[in-house]
């Protein structure tokens, strides 16, 4: 392992002088040591930290107290609903589309939804319910449920998005500009019209999809969204545009 | 005839370079890394914009297999000085004392949990027994334990959520159990959503997840966290 080796051996020293010595030390083993405990450090662990978001559920209603009208509900015409979709195989499983992404559809309504007769589960009025998809922006350009619901909240993302080039050329503070958004989110009075977006998933959607459907809300600067059940109405229009349009 | 000597070269090379860069590499990975926490399934989150940070102290991981088996973990305080009082393995031990006695209340049932079975779990990161066979389980070996509780067709794996005689449940329970610990920091981060962090697969059906949810609902946590992977916006 160690090897003291002495140099110069051919006689002609002086006497007294010192002798040189060279140390090798070996350090092959030290090496298989490290490498072997790199191997279980690399296997044993996480690098990626995973991240949270945020949700708040809508409270439950007090069977006691009559409901109350959220003054939110009172212009329906700002609501946005969602139904969210996922396509599965016989097995249950998500199926994926010719890229490999996941095929969750988006079916949305804006306002209220179509008149409705309980006894027969018909619409009696056309249709509104339309499908879009969960894609990704194509360099700035939002695409997809994205581009709709981004032309809804147009006036607040505006104004975000200046905060946020300040933001972005150090003006302002990660903090402050995180602040400002937020009010700027929640300002009812200068943005009267921000939309509404109940998030509605059929039984059979995949977790994946809901949260894909929060991450557009925060996207899109939304703050007023609720996760909620499907109603029957909802169902009937969902029904309705699958019979009409089968290939979809 | 001089003869033709093949001169002899030494085949040592010097390793010490090379032993330089393996214990640099070591530290890199010891101190970026935090261990893999046993689960008994793995499940692959769904993405998401947020960049919010998973807390590894003072948080309750309520995990949904596909199958729909729920299974909770408990992480205490980080704070060393506080170990004894709000580390995890002291707050696991006071929440299975806290769901003992609140399950006693509610079927009038004692689960005969021992000492030593109070000792056994606060080890354990991830549970997801009924209460009921929870004495047994602990009487397992920690391999026999691991092959049972990833077991997902077994019927004796996942926390219950059949209705208890006062009106309640097994994952309510545990989740009211968590929340009245003596934990001041856990206490807190339940309270404001942080301290609850739901984790299930992507491909879950909406219909499993609910149960969760409307649990969480039914006993006011209506602010929780979702675990998700880090994606952007042009994904």
């Amino acid at each position: 392992m160690a090897q003291i080796e002495q140099g110069g051996g051919d006689g002609k020293k002086k006497k007294g002088a010192q002798k040189k010595m060279q140390i090798h030390v070996d350090f092959t083993p030290m090496v298989d040591m490290n490498m072997l405990l790199i191997t279980f450090f690399m296997l044993c662990t996480t690098m990626i930290k995973s991240q949270t978001l945020s949700v708040t559920l809508p409270a439950k209603p007090d069977p006691d107290k009559p409901p109350v009208e959220s003054s939110s509900k009172v212009n329906q015409d700002d609501a946005i609903t969602m139904i969210l979709w996922t396509e599965r195989d016989d097995q249950g499983n998500v199926k994926t589309d010719g890229e490999g992404k996941p095929m969750h559809t988006i079916y949305y309504y804006f306002g209220k939804p179509c008149a409705y007769d309980p006894a027969t589960g018909q619409l009696t009025e056309p249709n509104k319910l339309k499908a879009e998809r969960f894609i990704g922006n194509s360099g700035e350009l939002a695409q997809g449920i994205r581009a709709i619901l981004a032309e809804r909240n147009a006036d607040v993302l505006r104004d975000v998005n200046t905060q946020k080039q300040r933001w972005r050329n150090k003006e302002i503070t990660d903090e402050e500009y995180q602040a400002i958004a937020k009010e700027i989110r929640n300002n009812k009075d200068k943005y009267p019209n921000r939309p509404v977006v109940s998030i509605k998933p059929t039984e059979g959607a995949a977790w994946a999809a809901i949260i894909s459907a929060f991450d557009e809300m925060q996207i899109n600067q939304i703050s007023q969204y609720q996760l909620e059940t499907l109603k029957p109405v909802d169902q009937a229009m969902l029904d309705q545009y699958k019979a009409a349009h089968p290939s979809e | 005839m001089g003869k033709v000597k093949i001169k002899r070269k030494s085949t040592l090379i010097d390793m010490t370079a090379m032993s330089d860069v393996t214990v640099l590499l070591l530290t890199f990975f010891m101190l970026t890394s935090t261990f893999l926490q046993k689960e008994p399934i793995t499940v692959l989150t769904p993405s998401s914009v947020s960049t919010e940070k998973v807390p590894t102290a003072n948080v309750a991981t309520v995990l949904v297999s596909p199958e729909g088996k729920t299974f909770i973990s408990i992480a205490g305080d980080a704070d060393e000085t506080k170990k004894d009082e709000w580390g995890s393995e002291a707050v696991r031990k006071e929440v299975l004392m806290n769901a003992v006695a609140r399950y006693k209340d509610a079927t009038g049932k004692d689960v005969g949990i021992t000492q030593e079975d109070v000792e056994k779990f606060s080890k354990i990161n991830m549970f997801g027994i009924p209460l009921a066979y929870l004495h047994q389980f602990l009487q397992l070996t920690q391999v026999q334990q691991d092959q049972f509780i990833s077991d997902m067709e077994n019927p004796q794996v996942g926390i219950p959520f059949t209705t208890l005689r006062n009106g309640k449940n097994e994952f309510q329970i545990w989740m009211e159990s968590i929340r009245a610990t003596k934990n001041e920091n856990l206490k807190a981060a339940v309270k404001a959503g942080e301290g609850i962090a739901v984790k299930s697969d992507q491909g879950t059906p909406y219909s499993t997840i609910n149960q969760v949810l409307t649990n969480l609902q039914d006993m006011m946590m209506n602010r929780f966290t979702v675990m998700t992977a880090l994606k952007t916006e042009a994904d």
